[in-house]
């Protein structure tokens, strides 16, 4: 593929909308807290974004792709109520994410600062 | 899948918990009412949740995609609970029946404190969701830059 953005910027660009995939999910496991007979959804990331990465095909994603697996999360205590949703799990799982995805985006800005340096300086 | 979703989502779950603290409010305050416009004593009301599928556009649902993997919550009810009212033996109150007894609430007022602080931590979990996402699309903007 001739393209100015490497492989590397897709993948980056994958891993921002695996990222924002999971926030939302988590969200609405947060919003849930409290329904009755709610079941706790994870997304299971890393492997999602390796698979993604293996086809070679790191296009962005949209919810609803079957590379994506929202399951239910298995290790959450089940209440009277049959809700699996755990607060702080999932008030972690929120930061650590938005953390990460912060990181990709530094990541992202880093390539286009030395694209942009490439295309200013490399005529002169 | 935008930040919108998550949004939404976040302010569908502070909605319903601010309904669920305007339901404890009440049950609260009318701890000891014994007259209702429905006639009898005041009846502890109960917030029913529900999770629904997250709304689509309609370019989305005309793509054919379906979502089922983010709910929003929605109160689909506020009803009174099953619990009949409780008796007291008070002969001079004014809604005493021929035996003396008055019917009260049956409500617990301690329990209506515990389900408003739990209420409350609710509502500022999806605070904070939501200022993540609003966090999270700011820096978004930012590439490039």
């Amino acid at each position: 593929m001739a393209n100015v953005f490497d492989k590397t910027t897709d993948a980056l660009g994958a891993s921002l909308n695996y990222r924002l995939l999971r926030h939302n999910v988590t969200s609405s496991n947060i919003a849930n807290a409290e329904t009755p007979g709610y079941k706790a959804k994870i997304v299971n990331f890393e492997e999602a974004l390796s698979r993604a990465v293996e086809l070679g095909d790191v296009s962005p994603t949209p919810i609803g792709n079957e590379r994506v697996r929202v399951e239910d999360n298995p290790e959450a205590d089940v209440n009277n109520d049959r809700n699996t949703v755990d607060l702080d799990k999932e008030m972690t799982t929120l930061a650590e994410n938005s953390v990460l995805y912060k990181a990709a985006l530094a990541l992202i800005n880093k390539k286009m600062a030395m694209l942009k340096y490439g295309i200013t300086e490399g005529g002169r | 899948m935008d930040f919108l979703t998550g949004m939404r989502v976040s302010a569908s779950g502070m909605t319903a918990q601010r309904m669920r603290m305007n339901a404890i409010s009440s049950n609260i305050a009318n701890v000891n009412t014994t007259q209702t416009p429905e006639g009898g004593a005041y009846r502890r009301k109960e917030v029913v949740f529900s999770a629904m599928p997250q709304q689509r556009h309609f370019g989305e649902i005309l793509a054919g995609k379906v979502d089922n993997d983010i709910d929003r919550v929605q109160v689909v009810d506020i009803r009174p609970d099953r619990k009949g009212p409780l008796l007291k033996y008070d002969p001079s109150h004014p809604d005493a029946n021929e035996e003396g007894y008055v019917a009260y609430p049956d409500i617990n007022v301690m329990q209506e404190m515990v389900d408003m602080i739990q209420a409350s931590r609710n509502y500022e979990a999806n605070v904070s969701a939501m200022n993540t996402s609003k966090n999270m699309a700011l820096s978004a903007i930012e590439i490039g830059r």
